[in-house]
């Protein structure tokens, strides 16, 4: 038994080596908190009148493409709020928003500000601050805060606007029809057959469909709940009635056309022989090359495409059809929403840190440099209706022209956590071709009747 | 000496040197193990600043959760797979690097290095290998057993999992085996091969029982190695495709905290934790009773 006991104990120094190193960091804020509490010396000496006190504040980003863009931010923030430094922590691989947020708060530490999916917001509500008499309140884009106000109260800062449905390469579609593509004559599930056929006949693999659970869970499959109907309400009634088992998804006309179209990209799909071998890497590169045509993804997308791009910009969305109606609500609006939102914590924060942590949400709101990160450098579409800055970037441009005709249908952010996994996994069968549609939709009523 | 002085004293003494460790055991582990227990009679969903009790309510789920047993199946099937794998590789290796083979230090040092790399990248890596290396190879050699990708297979990924698990573990595993052929005393082998026993012979009857002890460690620590195993399978396979590579490990931490069923989830650890110390304590129970002296 030897070596077993060599390796409990090094197993043993590990875990003292973990604790001790865990201690150094936790006691560095409750060190700085003092230091914010009373004003330190050396400021008093050099400056006698009301100087504000130094403030350090940590935001959680979870949005991990543009960590380098908001640690540029928070310097720049610290130029014009010299008291205010701003500390950003990141979500480790694998970890998801929720998870470093609670794991924080169970630490007795969280970040003063931490970006959450939309979904998550309310299981902080306890420990999180009111923000609805903020200024931003009045220039936030309408339904931007709908989805987060519990009670009567607004809890959560939209950060992102994200939309998402067929990314095209203007010029192989420009060439496969034979002319300027012209998005909005693709109305119907025939038209994108059709468009699919073209693209074929051109010489190309007309799309890719990136297998990721969440691509085909959270938001292929959730356009089936958004595009129930115009109105709000029904849709979320509609969930309600999943929930409670009381919906036979077989039977519904919007399901039924999804997975038509489903059908139709899986035959023209460039992985048709082996669907579940794609990875997300792959699809940037395929569609910025021209090697296929179409890719169906969302704006956040844009930092990988632009890096392959050989076509200056030339890309833009389209909606994905559900019927053979062009006139049905879904058939031309793109799916786009508020899909992550800034929570700012109470239970632990001083109230230094609270006013630091809503003067950072004010400056990305209403100062040049903060509008500037938002629109300019992270490619953020932001949901505040003063920001007039024009996106750079051609897929959040194509999102906000979608945005500005009023052709968007909002996105389900506010579905069960475990949704994207559960439901991804049935229709990843479904594209396998190893389920047919039949027991896909049963599988996914059985998982809405499991949600608690 | 001590055991002249009264109870107190030696308690005290006692105390005195294992303070910092039980201090230390207690506070991880057991102060832990304890919590996680109480959360598995509550809702508590890992935020919430309100509790309720729940009762037995979490274990009945976890009995229900036709899910849970489908992955703990399965588990089983590949800790098998791999921990017999595991075992004869490392004791095939072992044997050959101890026989005077020329460079064999150079030999064990190379199969004991995938041990030091961590399960994320090792994951990664053969993700690679199995998704686009071999996927090229077989396309180029018209092999079609590698043709697509053995990732999105159900079974072949399972089979994936089993090879990464036993290339990084086997040559740790191999390291103990060595240790343990090299002290199986010279005399009676010399003595088995003067009375003209063969290599087969000598391997059953005297080195295999010498080395006992190897044995049961190593079993042992492939054993709880590969029912925790969780590393592998987020970064190899991810759980797919479709949910069906979800090893137990896996399951439990989305049943905690991916559906957010702390209670469930604590409860599901608990069952998983009771399943495997039994499995583990019958193992060296009953291979303890093969143990020799020479």
């Amino acid at each position: 038994m030897k070596q077993f006991k060599g390796f409990g104990l090094f197993i043993f120094s590990l875990v003292i080596m973990i604790i001790i190193s865990a201690c150094g960091n936790s006691s560095e804020p409750v060190k700085n908190n003092g230091a914010a509490n009373k004003p330190s010396e050396e400021n008093s000496v050099a400056k006698p009148e009301d100087k504000p006190k130094e403030v350090k504040i940590t935001f959680l980003n979870t949005k991990g493409e543009i960590q380098k863009q908001i640690e540029e931010a928070a310097a720049i923030f610290h130029q014009d709020y010299p008291h205010i430094t701003v500390e950003i922590l990141q979500t480790g691989a694998g970890q998801s928003p929720f998870e470093r947020a609670s794991s924080l708060y169970a630490a007795g530490n969280p970040a003063q500000l931490a970006m959450l999916d939309g979904g998550d917001v309310e299981k902080f509500k306890d420990r999180i601050l009111d923000l609805s008499n903020e200024k931003w309140i009045t220039d936030a884009v309408d339904n931007s805060l709908k989805a987060t106000t519990f009670d009567g109260k607004v809890l959560a800062f939209p950060f992102a606007v994200e939309g998402y449905g067929f990314i095209y390469n203007k010029p192989v579609l420009d060439k496969a029809v034979g002319g300027s593509f012209d998005p909005s004559t693709i109305k119907t599930t025939k038209d994108l057959e059709n468009l699919f056929k073209q693209i074929e006949a051109s010489g190309k693999p007309p799309l890719m469909i990136a297998p990721m659970d969440w691509s085909l869970g959270a938001h292929y499959l959730a356009l089936g709940y958004a595009t129930q109907s115009t109105d709000r309400s029904q849709v979320d009634k509609f969930v309600e009635d999943l929930k409670a088992g009381s919906v036979d998804l077989s039977n519904n006309a919007v399901f039924d056309g999804l997975l038509d179209t489903f059908d139709v990209m899986k035959q023209y799909n460039i992985d048709k022989e082996s669907p579940l071998s794609g990875t997300y890497e792959r699809g940037p590169e395929l569609l910025a090359k021209g090697e296929v045509g179409i890719w169906f993804m969302g704006n956040w997308a844009w930092p990988q495409i632009s890096g392959f791009d050989t076509v200056n910009g030339q890309y833009g969305f389209l909606p994905v059809p559900i019927s053979n109606n062009p006139d049905d609500f879904g058939n031309s609006e793109i799916s786009a929403a508020v899909s992550k939102r800034i929570i700012v914590d109470k239970e632990f924060s001083t109230p230094e840190q609270i006013e630091a942590a809503t003067t950072f949400l004010d400056w990305l709101v209403y100062h040049d440099n903060g509008q500037d990160f938002i629109v300019n450098k992270a490619n953020i579409i932001p949901a505040f209706k003063n920001i007039t800055l024009e996106a750079k970037d051609p897929l959040a441009k194509s999102i906000q022209d979608y945005i500005g005709r009023g052709k968007t249908q909002e996105s389900m952010s506010t579905l069960p956590a475990d949704h994207w996994a559960k439901t991804g996994a049935s229709m990843q069968k479904y594209l396998a071709g190893v389920a047919n549609r039949e027991a896909v939709l049963e599988e996914i009523e059985d998982y809405w009747k499991s949600v608690k | 000496m001590i055991t002249d002085k009264g109870f107190l004293k030696r308690f005290r003494t006692g105390i005195l040197f294992t303070a910092p460790t039980l201090f230390a055991f207690t506070t991880v582990m057991i102060v832990p193990f304890l919590y996680g227990l109480y959360l598995t009679f509550t809702n508590w969903d890992g935020i919430a600043t309100t509790l309720t009790y729940v009762g037995f309510e979490n274990y009945r789920s976890v009995f229900e959760d036709k899910a849970f047993w489908i992955s703990f199946l399965l588990t089983l099937k590949y800790v098998i797979a791999s921990v017999m794998l595991i075992n004869v590789v490392a004791f095939l290796l072992a044997y050959t690097l101890t026989s005077g083979l020329k460079g064999q230090k150079f030999f064990r040092a190379g199969f004991f290095i995938p041990n030091l790399i961590g399960g994320i990248l090792l994951g990664l890596v053969w993700q690679f290998i199995f998704s686009n290396l071999m996927v090229f190879i077989g396309k180029q050699l018209n092999l079609s057993f590698i043709e697509n990708s053995w990732l999105v297979d159900p079974d072949k990924a399972l089979g994936a999992m089993v090879i990464v698990t036993v290339w990084q573990f086997a040559g740790y595993m191999m390291i103990i085996y060595i240790a343990g052929l090299m002290s199986v005393p010279n005399d009676i082998l010399e003595a088995a091969s003067i009375d003209g026993a063969n290599k087969w012979v000598t391997m059953r009857a005297m080195i295999l029982p010498m080395i006992v002890p190897s044995i049961i460690i190593c079993v042992f620590l492939s054993l709880q190695r590969t029912f925790m195993v969780y590393d592998v399978n987020l970064s190899l396979t991810a759980g797919g495709p479709y949910g069906s590579t979800e090893l137990i490990s896996m399951h439990v931490f989305r049943k905690a905290f991916l559906s957010r069923d702390y209670g469930v989830g604590q409860a599901e650890a608990f069952v998983l934790f009771l399943l495997v110390a039994t499995i583990t304590f019958l193992q060296v129970y009953f291979s303890k009773k093969k143990e020799v002296e020479a």
